[in-house]
């Protein structure tokens, strides 16, 4: 389980710092750019300009130059060291005592004259890297003395240190870090944290520094990394919070430091590096000697007794790409997701894209679907990637290539599945569900001809009932590279649905009659020949005069669909009904069915129409009528046909017609209903009642031809039969044997129709010799007729009469004004005043009182009718 | 403060106590991975991030080695739930809570919820074994169950009597009853200073679970979740209303509580 995360450089040789003086240690180090300082046992200073250097390999190294070192003068150790660069100023502890060296020259700042720059019985100390001070030019010091239980805030300057708090702790400190306001402590038996601003304090937990050397580290704003017991690296916030799991660290830890997202630690002979994104111990450096470790400005640096060496991160790319190499998807997406914050975001963006995508692959190859549809989703993945993966799936005419460096390790799906035919299936059915998905979103964009195209492919191949579906619908399959893989899998009627989508309706046209022919074989419709017809019927019209003759000849009551079943729209060319009478010449059973369509279905009023499909009728009925034995059955159906078509429609030639049926004694009703069109009712009527001998015709025929007409024609022509069925016995009509039968048919006439004829002039043209009780019912009907016509009119009268009078009183209503009367007015005929509200009103609204009125009226001669009364007060 | 960590701010915490073995990261392990494997020891702590509708909780694992005892109060400040974990087959297990954990909620929230939580009923109790939430036993039972068989007579009786001599065979002896758990709950309450009929109620709290079967683990944290809920929703609502808190007011007046109570 390890990564390699760091690489551990050496940076500063043995030979340079000490050559072979053996008793000679390294104290102390400090890095500021490219200087670093390093201290010693024997109170020196070395200052080393580092220089990183690549080599052609890529290799890093660092060669150091030494630029100078210097005797401080004390004899003791120099404990720490730590660079103020704004100030140009080295803080340095020596002998217990803080002061302050030039970084260039390391001579020791004389103390200037307001205040000291030195600090005297210091135990350790450190620098505010967040600092609550605006000043750029004066660092923030928190100081541990050896002999009280307080901690003290320095403000240092170029020149001097002032003392800017003293802040008492209840144990003796023994190590320190500064973050804002915060001080984290180490004291004898716990760890606490100290707002030095407020002086609230936040005990975090116990530690026995006396057993175990503390370590606190400020990790990163107001967050500190301590050594906890039992050899943990603990995490807490400056609110006393761990917001992260600790790292487990060996009991002896000297040094540690966060290089996200690792925890680097040193104990005596190694360096160890946790994740702080899952607590793992990634990677272990032997390291002899170890001594310090220390982190600056984000680079790591270790020393031994004797020399220096820089831990130098490999890139996180790197990193990640060897945990996909061994398949440690998790751990990648991990460290890939903990990187953000080292990369820049849009670059962020590509790594982690590209990290998803290939982790999909990863699951997909352990055909883990499920993982690699998510990944895939999550990373964009552009699904050729995946197509391509699949022989021959993507388009000859995609432009695809696959990404470089490679996203997985598979040359393709044969070489995944290594033969195995069910992953191979496995995998295809994959990707049918997920190019299904897909599709329709965005992630196709720019390349749905691929992804179509393979889609369709899988389909053909897998024999999928979503083929038919993906080529109904809005598609971008590729047509030239579909072809041959549909005709291998004999998916012809799918082919032509795709010629049709592109445009090809004459080439999907041949391939389906070839299929509906036999010539090729695909089961995919068994109704394919009422496809075709249906396919022709809104299809071009040249395409119709090509394949019209085949639907025809195949089928013509379900082939003549193509001319009656043509939809009507806009942008199609309409078909001329001419040219398809004149076409259809040769197919007589269809003909007939498009004339039908014509005048029945769609009533297109056109005497040449309607001539023509009473002729189709007429001899029909003839041929019928000429065969030997006549099929009965099939005769009355055409004869009613015929009949219903005479009778319905206005438009046909009726001399032509009936010069057709002149000598034919069958088709007498036809000709009595012919020469009803022409209003020659006395010979349809002769036909009827003499040749005939039909009496329920004849009524129907006055009925019939009767019908638009007013109730005046109607009389006449029941008339016109009555008297038929009268002059029966006239000569030279038929012979006298059914005169009985036709005074019975005169009497039901009557009997039945009373109501249609004129009375009085059917008892006029009755013989004398009829009873009256053989008439009962006409005579009774006609009586009450009489009766009721009578006293229709009156009421009719009545009711006139009374609307007359009610809208003159409506008009008098609207013409009147109020007519004011009172006590102060006077009666225009006696000039007295008027006593009671009810007067009369002459012409012009003149109240007058009623009695004088009354006297008037009897006086004058004309006895003029007043006309308007009123109550007014 | 500059997010270092790979999840988002969880915001609300749930931490597991107990002894150790007593099976806090395999119940953790069963809930959120739906697995019950092989476990090492913990090493200071863990915690997982579980996402529970819109909200994020973190859930801490802690060492019950007595090593790591000290962290304890650490892991609890600010925690809106405990889960105080006993293993019933072991009768110190549950004493050491009150011992040795019971100090270690002290940091906790002032209306953090307490749960008492008997772990490895598997092996004292049938039902137990038919896990009781969603999925379960059969990818993850271990060949120490298969040679053990159904022991039917169990069913009828659910909680096994004391001392079922002609059980011990098959079953290990529960020295921990449900009582015994709710009388500590009981005595949390009173530790706490709180009403018994103001604060949630013992058997509402107290819980008898199987890491390996599964057993009442989801009940557990859902019904711990949804208890939370109102806390999450008046942390949120707090940090809306004053979207700066001053933090260091508020340690300011706890803090000088703290050293005059020290000094
Ligand atoms: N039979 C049984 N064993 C369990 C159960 N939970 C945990 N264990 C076992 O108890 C031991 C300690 O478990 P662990 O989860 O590490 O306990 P922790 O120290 O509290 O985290 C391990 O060997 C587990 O296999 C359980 O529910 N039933
Ligand atoms: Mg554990």
């Amino acid at each position: 389980m390890s990564v390699k995360a760091f690489e551990l450089v050496p940076a500063v040789e043995r030979d340079l710092l000490m050559g072979d003086k053996a008793r000679i240690n390294i104290e102390c180090i400090e890095c500021c750019g490219k200087h670093l300082y390093v201290g010693t046992n024997d109170c020196f200073i070395h200052h080393f300009l580092l220089d990183e250097v690549t080599s052609s390999k890529g290799k890093l190294s660092y060669s150091a130059q030494k630029l100078l070192h210097k005797y401080l003068g004390l004899k003791k150790p120099v404990a720490e060291l730590r660079a103020a660069s704004a100030l140009e100023r080295l803080i340095v502890l020596c002998d217990g005592i803080v002061f302050l060296v030039d970084m260039v020259t390391l001579e020791t700042v004389p103390s200037a004259a307001g205040g000291g720059a030195k600090i005297r019985g210091v135990t350790a100390f450190c620098i505010n890297e967040n600092p609550v001070n605006g000043d750029p030019f004066c660092v923030e010091m928190g100081v541990l003395s050896s002999k009280r239980r307080t901690v003290q805030i320095y403000m240092v300057y170029e020149d001097r240190v002032q003392l800017v708090k003293d802040v008492t702790t209840p144990e003796q400190p023994c190590a320190i870090s500064l973050d804002g306001y915060f001080l984290c402590l180490a004291l004898t038996t716990q760890y606490m944290i100290l707002n030095y601003n407020t002086g609230a304090s936040q005990d975090l937990f116990p530690y026995n520094s006396e057993e175990r050397r503390p370590i606190v580290k400020r990790i990163s704003r107001e967050e500190f990394l301590l050594a906890a017991p039992g050899g943990l690296g603990m995490f807490a916030n400056a609110e006393g919070v761990s917001q992260r799991a600790p790292v487990n660290w060996s009991e002896s830890v000297i040094g540690a430091a966060v290089c996200f997202p690792y925890v680097v630690a040193l104990d005596e002979s190694f360096i160890t590096i946790h994740s702080m994104l899952d607590q793992q111990l990634k990677q272990t450096l032997s390291f002899r000697d170890g001594h310090i470790l220390q982190d600056f400005e984000g680079k790591v640096i270790l020393a031994s007794t004797k020399s220096v060496y820089v831990l130098v991160p490999l890139p996180l790319e790197r990193q990640i790409q060897d945990l996909l190499a061994s398949h440690r998807v998790e751990e990648a997406l991990i460290l890939t997701e903990g990187a953000q914050r080292n990369i820049p975001k849009d670059k962020f963006q590509i790594l982690r894209k590209r990290i998803l995508q290939q982790a999909g692959f990863i699951h997909f190859g352990q055909l883990q679907f499920l993982e690699a549809k998510e990944h895939f989703r999550k990373g964009q993945l552009d699904v050729r990637e995946l197509i391509s993966l699949y022989p021959l799936l993507l388009p000859a005419s995609s432009s695809f290539t696959r990404c470089h460096p490679p996203l997985h390790e598979f040359a393709d799906l044969n070489h995944l599945a290594q033969g195995d035919q069910e992953k191979v299936l496995r995998c295809k059915k994959f990707l049918i569900t997920y190019l299904g998905e897909v599709r329709s979103t965005e992630v196709v964009n720019g390349c749905r001809e691929d992804v179509d195209t393979a889609l369709l492919k899988l389909y053909a191949e897998q024999d999928h009932d979503s083929l038919l579906d993906l080529l109904a619908s809005d598609n971008a399959c590729v047509l030239a590279d579909s072809i041959p893989w549909l005709e291998k899998y004999h998916k012809y009627f799918a082919l032509g649905l795709l010629y049709h989508y592109n445009g090809q309706d004459a080439a999907a046209l041949q391939l389906w009659i070839r299929v509906v022919d036999g010539d090729l074989q695909d089961t995919t419709r068994s109704d394919l020949y009422e496809y075709i017809v249906d396919f022709l019927c809104s299809s071009s019209l040249d395409l119709i005069w090509k394949y019209a003759d085949w639907a025809l000849r195949k089928d013509p009551t379900i082939g003549v669909h193509v001319f009656t079943k043509r939809p009507v729209s806009k942008d199609q060319p309409e078909l001329n009904p001419d040219d398809v009478i004149s076409y259809l010449g040769k197919h007589s059973k269809a003909l007939l069915l498009y004339m039908e369509h014509l005048v029945l279905e769609r009533r297109i009023q056109k005497e040449k129409f309607h001539t023509h499909l009473a002729v189709l009728y007429l001899e029909k009925v003839l041929s019928l009528l000429s065969q030997t034995p006549i099929d009965k059955e099939q005769l009355t159906k055409a004869r009613e046909r015929l009949q219903a078509l005479l009778r319905e429609s206005n438009l046909y030639r009726v001399q032509f017609l009936l010069g057709k049926m002149e000598n034919c004694e069958e088709l007498l009703l036809e000709r009595a209903t012919l020469y009803g069109k022409l209003e020659e009712h006395d010979k349809a009527l002769h036909i009827l009642v003499h040749k005939l001998r039909d009496f329920p015709s004849a009524e129907a025929f006055c009925l019939w031809a009767s019908s638009c007409r007013d109730s005046a024609y109607q009389q006449q022509l029941f008339h016109l039969l009555l008297g038929v069925y009268l002059d029966g016995n006239l000569p030279g009509t038929a012979a006298g044997s059914g005169d009985g039968d036709l005074e019975m048919a005169a009497v039901d006439l009557l009997n039945r129709h009373g109501e249609v004829f004129d009375a009085v002039r059917v008892l006029r043209m009755l013989p004398e010799g009829w009873s009256l009780q053989l008439l009962r019912p006409f005579l009774n009907r006609a009586v009450r007729a009489s009766m009721h016509a009578c006293r229709t009119s009156q009421i009719a009268l009545g009711l006139a009469h009374s609307e007359n009078l009610q809208l003159l009183h409506d008009r008098l209503k609207e013409r009147k004004k109020p007519i004011f009367v009172s006590e102060k007015k006077g009666c225009h005929l006696c000039h007295n005043t008027f006593s009671e509200p009810g007067v009369v009103c002459l012409p012009g609204g003149v109240p007058v009182h009623t009695h004088c009125v009354a006297q008037r009226v009897r006086d004058s001669p004309t006895k003029r009718q007043l006309t308007n009364s009123s109550n007014h007060t | 403060m500059p997010d270092m960590s790979k999840m988002k701010k969880p915001d609300v915490k749930v931490v597991l106590l107990g002894d150790m073995n007593v099976g806090k990261t395999s119940l953790l392990h069963r809930y959120m991975e739906r697995k019950f494997k092989d476990t090492v020891s913990t090493v200071g702590g863990a915690f997982f991030l579980k996402q529970w509708g819109p909200y994020n909780i973190s859930i801490w694992d802690t060492a019950g080695r007595e090593q790591f005892h000290g962290l304890g109060s650490m892991y609890c400040r600010g925690a809106a739930a405990v889960i105080l974990t006993y293993d019933v087959t072991n009768w110190q297990s549950l004493a050491e809570l009150e011992e040795r954990f019971l100090s270690l909620t002290d940091t906790a929230n002032h209306d953090c919820i307490y749960a008492i939580v008997g772990n490895k009923a598997d092996l004292t109790d049938s039902k137990a074994h038919l896990s009781r939430d969603s999925d379960g036993q059969s990818e993850n039972q271990t060949e120490c169950e298969e040679g053990r068989t159904e022991p039917e007579v169990l069913s009828a009786c659910p909680t096994p009597p004391a001392s079922p001599a002609s059980l011990s065979g098959l079953m290990l002896h529960k020295q921990v009853t449900r009582e015994d758990a709710v009388a500590l709950y009981g005595r949390i309450l009173r530790y706490k200073g709180l009403e018994e009929k103001s604060s949630l109620p013992a058997e509402k709290m107290c819980f008898e679970t199987s890491a390996k079967t599964g057993y009442n683990v989801d009940a557990l944290f859902e019904a711990l979740f949804d208890l939370v809920l109102p806390s999450i929703l008046r942390k949120r609502h707090e940090n809306q209303e004053s979207p700066t808190v001053d933090l260091e007011e508020c340690r300011g007046v706890s803090g000088k509580k703290a050293r005059s109570s020290c000094c």
